[in-house]
């Protein structure tokens, strides 16, 4: 569920579509330079893929159900950039065709997302990673606490942006939405961490930061490409 | 298999059906944008807007009930971050007191303003998507200067969100005639597999899409059958609906300038 419109200020709303713009922007240069034009199609399909899994619900506590939301998940495969660009791809068209989250609330719904729960994830990851012993359960636990963390982290976001515009007061709109998202977290946590291990299994090459590392037992990248 | 109701009325002919792109675009952004910045006293001002969508939608011939379903998946919404609000202490203004429960004022604004804001906004995307088939869309907003890759991967995305759904729904069938219950946070990691599954057929078949497109002469560029040139007509119209709203917009402020207020 994403921020409709008339939930934010004008200043909230002008401040987190210029931070949003700027870093699609980025995404959009580096979309150009590194991929050319391969990478388009393929995007498409990654956004409809993340579009997708967004509908598969899994049980939270006493029957309440979250969804997958996907943004650190996207960052691992895609890299902090191109995932960002690709959740405001998905966010941009939810808005759209579901009336999911608001015209003018789409700088700030792609800031929590994108900004807050891809690329500062992605930051963090590396800094969690680096901490940790280089193995594929070190990569793996790594992948698991970032993956909380991001939704915390951007549910943490949307009730700053919520209190700012003076719409609902921090002290009541900070615990509610950080304590309902750490236990969605949690089903956010193993369902990343589940699908890294296997991409890693299947297709090593797609997870690029996972190779690059050195890992031992790591099969090189190009190795095991296979369904083309 | 079942689909949503995308583009569901977008071929409803009709005269707002047949208006460049580009100019309903401006239109409800424009709406949406001077609706959101309206003080949230102005009640007669917000009353103005709403009878703008609702003669919009009445010349497009959309359904008004179709309007009102997609309209109400914003109030889960203000459920969970605005419907508390009243009942907190507080602000300037006084109190109601409602059968032995105390609203205060400033809450009951608040709610108020989110409300009618959030409605209108969702009420008029979607009375944009309903009216405007998605690659008319998509065109419209290239040239109004979102960047090509950008429109170019929504397009993508939307051509394939049929097929990974139809996905999806294969998946979830197999999964729960093999007994899933899903009551369980732990069992997360069946849908963890499902998720990576998902994910590699997706990526394999963006590469299949990728190679087969190469092979037809795709050089980056998509191109697009539809011509469409914005009218006089088109472009008066717009100007007309978007002054009218603005006027509107400042009948508040004007109205408590006069009166002293």
């Amino acid at each position: 569920m994403h921020i409709p419109d008339g939930f934010l200020d004008a200043k909230t709303l002008a401040t987190t579509a210029a931070i949003s713009a700027a870093a699609v922007g980025y995404g959009l240069k580096k979309a150009n330079e590194e991929l050319g034009d391969k990478q388009v199609p393929l995007l498409g399909v990654t956004a409809a893929f993340i579009f997708a899994a967004q509908m598969l619900n899994f049980p939270v506590a006493g029957g309440t159900s979250g969804h997958f939301l996907g943004a650190f998940l996207a960052a691992v495969l895609l890299g902090p950039w191109l995932s960002c660009l690709t959740i405001s791809v998905v966010l941009f068209v939810q808005m759209l065709i579901f009336a999911d989250g608001g015209l003018l609330a789409l700088g700030a719904n792609v800031f929590n997302m994108g900004v807050i729960g891809g690329i500062l994830a992605y930051y963090i990851f590396m800094a969690i990673k680096s901490s940790l012993p280089k193995t594929r359960f070190g990569f793996l636990g790594a992948v698991a606490v970032t993956s909380w963390l991001s939704v915390v982290i951007a549910s943490a976001a949307c009730a700053l942006e919520l209190a700012l515009s003076g719409t609902s007061p921090l002290n009541i709109a900070l615990p509610a939405m950080v304590g309902v998202h750490t236990l969605i977290g949690i089903g956010e946590a193993i369902i990343t961490t589940v699908v890294v291990g296997v991409v890693i299994n299947v297709r090593p090459d797609l997870v690029k930061i996972y190779g690059q590392e050195g890992i031992s037992g790591t099969k090189t990248a190009g190795g095991v490409v296979g369904g083309q | 298999m079942k689909h949503f109701f995308i583009d569901k009325y977008s071929e409803v002919k009709s005269p707002i059906r047949n208006l460049d792109a580009r100019a309903k675009v401006i239109i409800f952004f424009a709406l949406i944008l001077l609706c959101v910045t309206t003080p949230p006293k102005a009640f007669l001002v917000f009353g103005g807007y709403y009878l703008i969508l609702v003669t919009i939608l009445i010349i497009s011939r959309i359904p008004f009930v179709f309007i009102l379903k997609r309209t109400a998946v914003a109030i889960p919404f203000i459920i969970m971050i605005a419907a508390f609000i009243p009942f907190i202490e507080g602000g300037a203004g006084g109190s109601y007191n409602l059968w032995g429960v105390t609203l205060y004022q400033r809450g009951v604004l608040i709610l108020f303003n989110v409300t009618v804001k959030a409605l209108f906004g969702v009420a008029a995307v979607t009375l944009l998507v309903s009216t405007t088939p998605f690659d008319e869309l998509m065109e419209g907003l290239k040239k109004l200067g979102v960047p090509k890759v950008f429109i170019t991967i929504a397009s993508f995305m939307y051509r394939y969100i049929f097929v990974v759904v139809d996905e999806v729904m294969r998946m979830k069938r197999a999964r729960d005639s093999r007994n899933f219950e899903g009551k369980w946070i732990w069992q997360a990691g069946a849908i963890g597999h499902m998720v990576a599954t998902l994910f590699l057929r997706s990526y394999e078949r963006g590469e299949r899409v990728y190679s087969a497109m190469l092979s037809r002469g795709y050089d980056g560029e998509v191109k697009s059958l539809s011509e469409h040139s914005i009218s006089q007509k088109d472009i008066m119209l717009t100007i007309f609906i978007v002054s009218t709203a603005i006027l509107l917009h400042l009948s508040y402020v004007f109205v408590k300038l006069f009166a002293g207020g």
